[in-house]
């Protein structure tokens, strides 16, 4: 585990086109250890992309990433996820015809023990009740475990998702867009869990539309505009309009 | 946290109780309706005509399904991985005369009967693997779609076995072959023991099991499961891969009922194993699917064939009473959704 301050997560000079859209631009941030970094910006402005390059669900078409100072390569989501880099996708990353204990464990099932396990049997039971203790840690709208995320609320199912992630981060943490879906209720309680995992040691990277939120847990904000980074300072020098004239290009400062 | 848990199960309106009741469980249950529709053709048929009521039926029945549902159980695999496998009636025919032509030669040159069978198995089997991995490498690096590098290695194998056989039917394998056809029939015969060993294993590996796990969740959301860190590719190669070998196996069963191996003889048996795999209640859209339900699919279908035969029917009705199943069990499953889609 890095010091609290160190920089544990970054890109330099990261470019990604999608055939003729140049989707980033020479992007540069970074997430210190024990730190929440907000990543705002418009609709269209690259958010989504930097978190898919960063969790190696996308390679860039050009610049590095580093984790704890060392570059890495991310060939798929399995690379970035073995190295402690756990990321919540704004929509899509649960499978709906799964259970909710199915989803928090896909990818990292417990098998049973012996032979049976060798052969990939599945430890179920077992998996069902640690699902539920790790998302009522979370805190947030805890469905039965054994229910087929498919049958759950917009919001219920963003809890899932949320739990997830946080029960498997060992490093940092990456969530676009967690409040989605959720009530003002749940939503606070996602910031406390950022603030949880921020007090771990954790780097946070928070994706978010809401200011008010972005303003309230972060502790340094990048924002990005068409692809570029156009501002990374501590969250201290905004207020909620200077933020969101940032954000748009529209004010004089 | 439990009153959060409250709050949000009354603002939902649903119940955060566990599994219901077992007798609900037993009635909503698709696979017990499929048991009762099965039961109840066995009366009817058995009604037109009594003779249907007969061991003899019963093992050609049997006869036919076994290896229906081998190929049926490999659809299966790859339609819950959202995917389809149209090569399997194709590898059925191919991987038969690829096997015919090796045990010929084998038994040409006086290997022994029993040998020359297993190699024969073995053949098959691996033809069958092959042509799995071929398409899943058009899948997963040529970037087809399923439907099209499927249709394209059925395209391939059927032409292939008729490019080879000239058409017809390859014979001059080891005696024992024909020795065995008479006991291929038969409720307790040894390929439907070996069908029912197949069915067990698939069971616990689709439903128990990390394979079917990571099946389902491709199937479900191929975006999520390659998040989650599974190697997607690896897995679609598995799924084809497997649905190959059991169509191989079929391969094999089909030469020792014909006696050799013929080109044709797996023709359109695609269509029979996705028709079993839709009654069965999967969806061809993926993440949906139970090894009970193409078990019963396959074995309704088989029934409706040989009780149209019985009754008097020209047989040619099947196809359409087999349409007529599909229909129905499509609309029951669009119906499904709609209803959780409301709720
Ligand atoms: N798979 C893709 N193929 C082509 N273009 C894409 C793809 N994904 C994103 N883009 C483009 O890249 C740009 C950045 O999109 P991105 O999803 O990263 O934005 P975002 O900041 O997350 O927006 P939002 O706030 O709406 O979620 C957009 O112009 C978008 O159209
Ligand atoms: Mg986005």
């Amino acid at each position: 585990m890095s010091e609290p301050g160190e920089i544990l997560y970054e890109v330099r000079n990261l470019s990604k086109r999608y055939g003729a859209v140049v989707a980033l631009d020479d992007v540069s941030m970074f997430v210190r250890a024990g730190e929440v970094v907000g990543l705002v910006g418009d609709n269209g402005a690259g958010k989504s992309t930097l978190v898919k390059c960063l969790s190696g669900a996308h390679q860039p078409s050009s610049g590095q990433v580093l984790l704890e100072g060392v570059e890495r390569h991310w060939h798929s989501p399995h690379d970035a996820i073995e190295a402690g880099v756990e990321t919540l996708y704004q929509d899509s990353g649960l499978a709906p015809h799964l259970s909710v204990s199915a989803n928090v464990f896909l990818g990292r099932e417990e098998l049973k023990p012996g032979i049976l396990g060798r052969m990939g049997f599945l430890a179920q039971k077992s998996m069902d009740t640690r699902a539920h203790e790790d998302l009522e840690r979370v805190g947030i709208a805890v469905p039965a475990s054994g229910r087929s995320v498919s049958q759950l609320s917009g919001g219920q199912r963003q809890a899932v998702a949320i739990g997830r992630a946080v029960a498997w981060a060992s490093k940092v943490i990456i969530l676009d867009e967690p409040t989605n879906h959720l009530g003002a209720r749940q939503a606070r309680e996602v910031l406390q869990v950022m603030r949880s995992a921020k007090q771990q040691g954790l780097g946070v990277i928070f994706i978010s539309h809401t200011l008010p939120h972005v303003l309230e847990v972060t502790d340094r904000v990048v924002v990005l505009r068409l692809g570029r980074v156009v501002r990374d300072a501590p969250t201290s020098e905004f207020d909620a309009e200077s933020l969101l004239g940032t954000i748009t290009g529209l004010n004089a400062t | 946290m439990t009153q959060t848990d409250t709050h949000v199960a009354q603002a939902a309106g649903t119940q955060v109780t566990e599994a219901p009741s077992r007798a609900k469980t037993l009635f909503s249950n698709q696979q017990f309706l499929l048991f009762l529709v099965w039961v109840l053709m066995v009366i009817g048929f058995s009604l037109i005509n009594h003779i249907f009521f007969s061991v003899g039926v019963a093992e050609n029945v049997l006869a036919d399904w076994a290896p229906l549902v081998l190929i049926a159980l490999g659809e299966l695999v790859v339609i819950i991985g959202g995917g389809i496998d149209l090569s399997v009636g194709a590898i059925v025919g191919f991987s038969g005369v690829i096997s015919a032509f090796t045990m010929k030669s084998l038994h040409g040159s006086g290997v022994s009967g029993p040998a020359t069978l297993v190699v024969g198995i073995a053949v098959c089997v691996l033809v069958g693997l092959l042509v799995g991995l071929v398409n899943s490498l058009l899948i997963n690096y040529a970037k087809l779609v399923p439907f099209i590098a499927t249709l394209v290695t059925l395209g391939a194998c059927s032409g292939l076995a008729l490019v080879f056989t000239k058409g017809a039917p390859v014979m001059g394998g080891p005696p024992e072959a024909i020795k065995l056809a008479p006991a291929w029939l038969g409720p307790f015969s040894g390929p439907v023991l070996v069908v029912l060993l197949v069915v067990a294993v698939l069971w616990l590996f689709v439903h128990k099991a990390r394979f079917g796990r990571y099946t389902f969740a491709i199937g479900s959301n191929s975006f999520a499961a390659r998040a989650a860190g599974i190697n997607v590719k690896r897995h679609i190669m598995r799924i084809y891969m497997l649905s190959g070998l059991l169509a191989g196996l079929a391969g094999f069963f089909f030469y020792i009922r014909l006696g050799s191996g013929a080109p044709t003889s797996g023709l359109g048996n695609e269509l029979d194993a996705i028709a079993a795999v839709v009654i069965g209640g999967a969806a061809l859209t993926g993440g949906v699917g139970r090894v009970s339900g193409t078990v019963l699919g396959a074995l309704i279908l088989t029934t409706v064939t040989s009780g149209l035969i019985i009754s008097g029917v020209d047989p040619q009705w099947k196809r359409v009473v087999v349409a007529g199943l599909i229909a129905i069990a499509a609309t029951l499953q669009a119906l499904r959704k709609r209803e959780g889609a409301a709720a």
